[in-house]
C-alpha cells in the first residue's frame, strides 16, 4: 500500500497493475497453503478427531501452562497469543483464502487502483485472524480490524449512496462490537489465573481457559446462572447484529447494494459468517446452559429472519438488495440450526456457513456482472438475456438454484441437516421452516424466469444500456464464477469432505459438554 | 537551607542531577544569547584597559541567533530526561532506588527512620512522572520551533501581525528575546513540575506548583498578536490564581491543624485523628479546589476550554498532558498518601465520585457541541480527568474495605499508564493542530477539512490519535481505559458481590463505584462520535487549499514518533513492558 501511495501519478497505472498481480498471487499462495493443511495426507491431521477445546496447529495446547502465562502477548493483564483451528474454524479459514483471490479475479478488469487490492488483502488477514485466534482480546482486535477495510471499500468504490451506507455499516457494527466487548470483559473478569510475575489483574482473556473452567471447575461458572444469562444476551446482541439477524439487520441491504462487487462477495461470504462463528465459538461453547435456556429466543430470531427475509425478497426489484435479503434469511437458518442443540444441527449450521459462503459470493458475482455489462440491477428491466449472455445466464441459474437449495448443490445439504435436526428436537414444528423454503424458491424462480427466459425471440434490453451491444461476461468473471460453481457442486455431491470435520467438531462439542447439557436436556423433558 | 548546602553533599548532587541540569539550562539560556564583546573599563586611573567579560556589547552572531534558545531548551530537556532514565536503568522505577533529601540538604539512600524532616524524595514514582513531564515539554519545545519560529518570516500570517524593525540586527535581537521568553518559561515549568513530583512537604509542593503555574499563565498568553491569546491568558490566570489562593489557604489551615506540612507528619496526624476534625476537613476541601482546577475537573474546569482555544497549540497540549499529570500527582499525594491510611474510611469518596461522573459527562457533551478543534480537545481533556477521578474514587473505596494491596497497585498503575500514553496521543493531536496553526488556521473545524488530501501521513496520524483517545483497540488508549475500568470493577466487586440470586440481586450488592466504571464505558462510546467526526472531515471534505503544509521537519518527526508510540504501546511486548514499569512505580508510590 505504501508503494502505491508513493508512486508518482504518471507511472501509477503500471505500478497498480503490478500490485494487483502481486496481491492476487499472494492470496493464491495462501489458498494453496490452506488446502495443503486440509489434505490429511499432507498435514497429517485427522480433522474429524478434534473435539472440544482441542485444536490443530495450536501454539499453546496446555491449558494449565496458559493459566500461568505461557504464550502471553500483553502479560500485564492476561492477553495471550493463542491460535489454533478446529472443525469449526478451519472451513472458514479455507473459505476466506478461497474467496479473496476469486473476488479479485472477478473484479480484475474494473479499474480500481492499487489500494483496492491491498485493502482486500488486509481484510483477508483480519478475517483469518478472527477465525484462528483463541484469545478473546486478540479476537476482538481482529474483529474490529476487519471492519475498517470494508468501510473504506464501500466508501471509496461504492455506488451512488455509499456515504450513507458506509456510515450506517460502521456505526451499526461498531456499536454491536462494543456490546460484545462488554460481554467479553465480564467473562474476562471471572477468568482467574494463578498469580505470575507481571500479571496485574490476575485474569486471562483466553477462550480455552474459559471453556476449561466451564467444564471442570466446581464453583458456579461466571458466578452463577444469572450472570451467564446476562453475558449470553450481551454476546447475542453483538453477534446478531453482525450475522445479521432481524431486527438488527438494516445495515446489510444498504451496505450490499452500495458496495463494489468484490466487497459484497467478501462481506456476504465471510464477514457475516464471522458473526455466526463468534456466536458458536464464544457464546454457545462457553455458555451452553444459557444457550439451552434461551433456545426459544434463538428459534424466534431464526424464524423471523427466515420468514421476513424471504417475504421482503419477494418485493424487491433491485437484484443486489434481493440477494442481501436472501442472505438474511439463510443466516436465520443458522440460528435455527444452533438452537436445535443437536450434533447434526450444529454441524448443519456450520455447513450452512460454508455453503452460503460459496453460493452467496456467486450470487453477488452474477449481480456484479449484471451491473458491469448491463449497467443496471433492476430485475424488471430486462428479459430474455439468455440470447445475449449465455454464460451469464448459466451462472445465474447455477447460483440461484444453489441458493434455493436444489439437491446436488451445497445449499441443499445444509438445509437438509438443519431440517433433520429441527425434526429431532421439535418434531412436527419442522413444517414451518420447510414451508418458508418454498417462498425462497418462489422468488428465485420468478426472477430467473423473467430475466433469462421471457421476452420471446428478441428479448428486452434495459434502458441503461443505451445503444451498446449487450456483451457476455469476461473470462475473468467467468473463471471466478466457475470456481465458485465448481465448489458449490462439489460440496453438494461430496459434502463429507468438509462435513466430516464439522460433525467431528459437533460430536466433540456434545461429548465433552454433555455432562452438563444432557442433564439439562433431560430436565427439560421432565417439565410439565 | 540554601542551595549551596544542597550542592555540598555529593550524593544530593548526583541524585538530583536532572533537576540541576534544568537549572544549568536556565542559566545558559539567560547567558548564552548575551555573549558578546562587552568590555568594562578597569577602574585604574590613567589607564584605558578594557577587559572583555564576554557579555553584552555587540552580540556574536552565532550565539545570538534566534534559533539558539530553542535549541538550548530542548537539549536541556533531552539531557534531563536521559539522566532520569539512566538513573532508573538498573532498577526500573521500583522502590529499590530511593533517596530522601532532608532540610539540611543531605541525601539518604533510604527513607525509613528519618529523624529530620524530608523535603524531597526521589523514587520510581517521581522519576516516572518527571519523565512524563520532560517528555511532554520536550515535544512542546520541538513543536514551538515551528509554531513560534525563530525567524518569523516562516510564519506566513504572523508577518503581518508582528512588527518588523527596519534594522536587521535589532530585529534579530527582538526575535531572540521572544524565543528566550518562551523557552525559558518552558524550562521553568519543567523545574516547577520536577519539584512537584519530588516533594515530600506540602509547602515545597506548593512552591513547585506555583512556579510551574505562573510560567504556564504567561505561556498561555504568549501569542499576544492575536486577540485570543491574551484573553485566554487572562482568564486562565485569574481563575488559576484564585484557585491557588484558595489552595494556599487550605494549606495554611492544615498547617494550623497539624503543625507541620510534611506529608508523613500529616498522614500520621490524619490517622491519629479520632473524629473528623473540621479544621482538617475544611483545609482538605480547599486544597481540593486547586487540585480540581489543575486537573480540569468539573466544576473547576470552566477556564479550560477558553485557555486551550486561545493558547498556542503546543502549550495547550502541554496543559492537557503535563499539567494534568502534575495535578494528579498533587491529588495522589494529598488524597491517597495523607488522608487514606491503611484502613481509613475515605470520606471524600462520594465527592470525588460525583465530580468524576459530572466531569465525564460535561466533558463529552461539551466536546460534542464544539466547533473549534482545540476546544473539543479541551473538553475531551475534562472527560479524561473524569475517567481518572473515577479510578481515584475506586482507590478510596478499596481502602475503606480493607485495602487490598493488589487492587490499589492496579489502580495506581492504570492511572500512571493513562498519564504516560496520554502524552503520546493527546499531545500528538495538538501537534497536528500546531501544523495547521503555522499557516494561521486551526481554530475552526473547517480547517481540518480535507487534510488527508493535503498531507495524508499527518491525517493518518490524527485519526490514529482520535481513535486512541476514544479507546479503540489495539491502540494504547484502549489499553489504558481497560486497565482503569478493570481496576474500578475490581475495587467495587471485591469480596462483596453476590451472584447466585440472579442479576438484579447481584446488581444491588455492587458498590456504587461499579456504576462509575459503566459510565466510563458509555462515555467512551459516546466520545467516539466527536472523535470520528474529525476523521470523517479530514477524509471526506474538500480542503480550503490544495497546497502542502509548511515543511517543519522536526514537528513532523515529533508527530510520527507520537504515532508510533500510540500504536506500539497498545498491544505486544512494548505494552507489556510499560505495564511492568508503571506497576513498579505504583508499588514505589504505595510504599510511602
Amino acid at each position: 500500500m505504501l508503494v502505491a501511495w508513493a508512486t508518482p501519478p504518471s507511472q501509477r497505472k503500471e505500478v497498480h497493475k503490478f500490485i494487483r498481480l502481486l496481491t492476487f498471487g499472494f492470496s493464491l499462495l495462501l489458498l494453496a497453503f490452506t488446502t495443503l493443511m486440509f489434505l490429511e495426507s499432507y498435514s497429517g491431521i485427522s480433522w474429524m478427531a478434534i473435539g472440544l477445546n482441542n485444536y490443530a496447529y495450536d501454539n499453546c495446547p496446555d491449558t494449565e501452562l496458559l493459566k500461568q502465562g505461557a504464550c502471553s502477548l500483553v502479560g500485564g493483564f492476561g492477553v495471550s497469543w493463542h491460535v489454533g483451528v478446529d472443525g469449526l474454524s478451519f472451513p472458514m479459514v479455507w473459505l476466506t483464502t478461497l474467496l479473496v483471490p476469486v473476488s479479485m479475479l472477478v473484479e480484475w478488469d474494473a479499474k480500481k487502483g492499487a489500494y483496492f487490492h491491498s485493502l482486500l488483502l488486509i481484510m483477508e488477514g483480519a478475517l483469518i485472524g478472527v477465525f484462528v485466534s483463541l484469545d478473546l482480546f486478540v479476537f476482538y482486535v481482529f474483529w474490529e480490524l476487519a471492519l475498517i477495510p470494508m468501510f473504506f471499500l464501500i466508501l471509496l468504490w461504492g455506488g451512488p449512496d455509499r456515504k450513507y451506507a458506509a456510515q450506517k455499516f460502521f456505526i451499526y457494527t461498531f456499536t454491536a462490537s462494543v456490546v460484545m466487548l462488554l460481554g467479553i470483559l465480564v467473562m474476562y473478569y471471572f477468568t482467574y489465573t494463578p498469580y505470575w510475575e507481571g500479571n496485574l489483574t490476575g485474569r486471562s482473556f483466553d477462550a480455552t481457559v474459559m471453556t476449561n473452567n466451564m467444564l471442570t471447575s466446581s464453583a458456579p461458572f461466571l458466578g452463577g446462572f444469572g450472570m451467564q444469562k446476562a453475558v449470553f444476551l450481551l454476546l447475542l446482541l453483538g453477534f446478531a447484529a453482525k450475522m445479521p439477524s432481524v431486527p438488527v439487520h438494516t445495515w446489510l441491504p444498504d451496505a450490499h447494494v452500495e458496495a463494489p462487487t468484490a466487497g459484497s462477495m467478501l462481506l456476504a461470504g465471510v464477514m457475516l459468517k464471522m458473526g455466526a462463528y463468534g456466536f458458536i465459538r464464544i457464546a454457545v461453547t462457553i455458555l451452553p446452559e444459557a444457550t439451552v435456556h434461551f433456545q426459544w429466543l434463538l428459534i424466534v430470531l431464526g424464524m423471523v429472519s427466515l420468514v421476513y427475509g424471504s417475504l421482503v425478497c419477494l418485493g424487491q426489484t433491485n437484484l443486489k438488495r434481493m440477494v442481501a435479503y436472501s442472505s438474511i434469511s439463510h443466516m436465520g437458518l443458522i440460528f435455527l440450526g444452533v438452537a436445535t442443540m443437536q450434533p447434526i444441527g450444529i454441524a448443519g449450521a456450520i455447513f450452512m456457513m460454508l455453503a452460503h459462503g460459496i453460493i452467496s459470493p456467486h450470487l453477488f458475482a452474477v449481480a456484479g456482472a449484471f451491473k458491469h455489462h448491463y449497467k443496471t440491477l433492476e430485475i424488471g428491466s430486462m428479459r430474455g438475456i439468455a440470447k445475449f449472455s449465455p454464460w451469464l445466464s448459466g451462472h445465474m441459474m447455477t447460483a440461484w438454484m444453489g441458493s434455493l437449495g436444489l439437491p446436488l448443490l451445497a445449499g441443499f445439504v445444509a438445509e437438509l441437516a438443519i431440517m433433520v435436526a429441527f425434526w429431532l428436537a421439535f418434531g412436527w414444528w419442522v413444517i414451518l421452516p420447510a414451508l418458508t423454503l418454498i417462498i425462497t424458491a418462489a422468488y428465485y424462480l420468478w426472477s430467473i424466469q423473467r430475466t433469462i427466459f421471457e421476452g420471446g425471440d428478441e428479448g428486452e434490453l434495459p434502458e441503461s444500456l443505451g445503444d451498446e451491444e449487450p456483451r457476455d461476461i469476461t473470462w475473468h468473471e467467468n473463471y471466478g464464477m466457475f470456481i465458485l460453481a465448481f465448489f458449490s457442486v462439489l460440496l453438494g455431491i461430496l459434502p463429507f469432505i468438509f462435513f466430516d470435520m464439522m460433525a467431528g467438531y459437533a460430536d466433540g462439542f456434545f461429548g465433552e459438554a454433555a455432562h452438563s447439557l444432557l442433564e439439562i436436556l433431560n430436565s427439560l423433558e421432565v417439565k410439565p | 537551607m540554601s542551595a549551596l548546602t544542597l550542592l555540598a553533599d555529593p550524593n544530593t548532587a548526583m541524585v538530583l542531577l536532572p533537576e540541576f541540569t534544568l537549572v544549568v539550562g536556565i542559566v545558559l539560556m539567560i547567558l548564552v544569547p548575551n555573549i558578546g564583546n562587552g568590555t568594562f573599563r578597569l577602574p585604574i586611573p590613567n589607564t584605558n584597559i578594557r577587559l572583555p567579560y564576554l557579555l553584552g556589547g555587540e552580540r556574536f552572531a552565532l550565539t545570538s541567533s534566534p534559533r539558539v534558545p530553542g535549541i538550548i531548551g530542548v537539549v536541556t530537556l533531552l539531557f534531563s530526561i536521559s539522566l532520569s532514565l539512566w538513573s532508573q536503568a538498573s532498577t526500573p522505577f521500583t522502590d529499590y532506588n530511593v533517596w530522601c533529601i532532608t532540610t539540611s540538604g543531605e541525601a539518604y539512600s533510604s527513607c525509613l527512620g528519618m529523624t529530620e524532616s524530608t523535603l524531597l524524595r526521589v523514587d520510581g514514582f517521581s522519576r516516572l512522572l518527571e519523565i512524563v513531564f520532560y517528555g511532554a515539554l520536550m515535544l512542546t519545545g520541538v513543536a514551538t520551533w515551528s509554531r513560534v519560529p525563530a525567524t518569523p518570516r516562516n510564519l506566513i500570517h504572523a508577518e503581518k501581525l508582528i512588527g518588523r524593525h527596519e534594522d536587521d540586527r535589532i530585529q534579530q535581537l527582538l526575535d531572540n528575546r521572544r524565543q528566550v521568553d518562551f523557552h525559558l518559561l518552558l524550562l521553568m515549568v519543567a523545574l516547577g513540575m520536577s519539584v512537584v513530583a519530588l516533594a515530600q512537604d506540602l509547602f515545597v509542593l506548593f512552591v513547585g506548583l506555583e512556579l510551574a503555574s505562573l510560567a504556564i499563565y504567561v505561556l498561555v498568553a504568549f501569542m499576544k498578536e492575536e486577540s485570543a491569546g491574551p484573553e485566554a491568558g487572562m482568564k486562565y490566570f485569574i481563575v488559576g490564581s484564585v484557585s491557588s489562593a484558595i489552595g494556599l489557604y487550605g494549606l495554611s489551615l492544615l498547617y494550623l491543624w497539624n503543625g507541620s506540612l510534611e506529608i508523613s507528619s500529616l498522614a500520621a496526624g490524619w490517622a491519629a485523628m479520632e473524629s473528623n476534625d473540621p479544621l482538617a476537613l475544611v483545609g482538605l476541601a480547599f486544597v481540593l479546589v486547586v487540585i480540581g482546577f489543575k486537573v480540569s475537573a468539573a466544576p473547576f474546569h470552566l477556564a479550560t476550554p477558553d485557555a486551550y482555544a486561545g493558547a498556542p497549540a503546543p502549550i495547550s497540549g502541554m496543559l492537557a498532558t503535563a499539567s494534568k499529570a502534575m495535578g494528579f500527582v498533587v491529588l495522589l499525594r494529598v488524597l491517597i498518601t495523607i488522608t487514606m491510611p491503611e484502613s481509613g474510611s475515605a470520606f471524600w469518596v462520594g465527592t470525588i465520585g460525583i465530580i468524576a461522573a459530572v466531569s465525564m459527562t460535561w466533558g463529552n457533551l461539551g466536546a460534542l457541541s464544539s466547533d473549534n478543534p482545540k476546544r473539543m480537545l479541551a473538553y475531551s481533556s475534562v472527560a479524561h480527568a473524569g475517567y481518572l477521578l473515577a479510578a481515584v474514587a475506586a482507590l478510596g473505596v478499596n481502602s475503606s474495605r480493607g485495602g487490598d494491596h493488589d487492587i490499589s497497585q492496579l489502580i495506581v498503575a492504570a492511572m500512571l499508564f493513562h498519564l504516560v500514553v496520554l502524552v503520546l496521543f493527546k499531545l500528538g493531536a495538538f501537534l497536528v493542530i500546531t501544523m495547521l496553526e503555522t499557516e494561521g488556521r486551526g481554530s475552526r473545524i473547517e480547517d481540518l477539512y480535507g487534510l488527508a488530501k493535503r498531507e495524508p501521513l499527518i491525517a493518518l496520524a490524527m485519526i490514529v490519535f482520535m481513535l486512541s483517545l476514544a479507546g479503540v483497540p489495539p491502540l494504547s488508549g484502549f489499553l489504558s481505559k481497560l486497565l482503569l475500568v478493570s481496576g474500578v470493577v475490581d475495587a467495587s466487586v471485591h469480596h462483596t458481590m453476590t451472584f447466585e440470586d440472579g442479576v438484579i440481586a447481584a446488581a444491588r450488592s455492587l458498590h456504587w463505584v461499579f456504576w462509575l466504571a459503566l459510565l466510563v464505558f458509555l462515555n467512551s462510546a459516546l466520545s467516539l462520535f466527536y472523535y470520528l467526526r474529525v476523521g470523517w472531515v479530514m477524509f471526506f471534505e474538500e480542503p480550503p487549499t490544495k497546497r502542502r503544509m509548511a515543511y517543519a521537519p522536526f514537528l513532523r518527526i515529533a508527530i510520527m514518533c507520537c504515532l508510533l508510540g500510540t500504536v506500539a504501546f497498545g498491544i505486544g511486548p512494548l505494552a507489556d513492558h510499560l505495564i511492568t514499569l508503571v506497576s513498579n512505580a505504583a508499588e514505589a508510590f504505595l510504599q510511602t
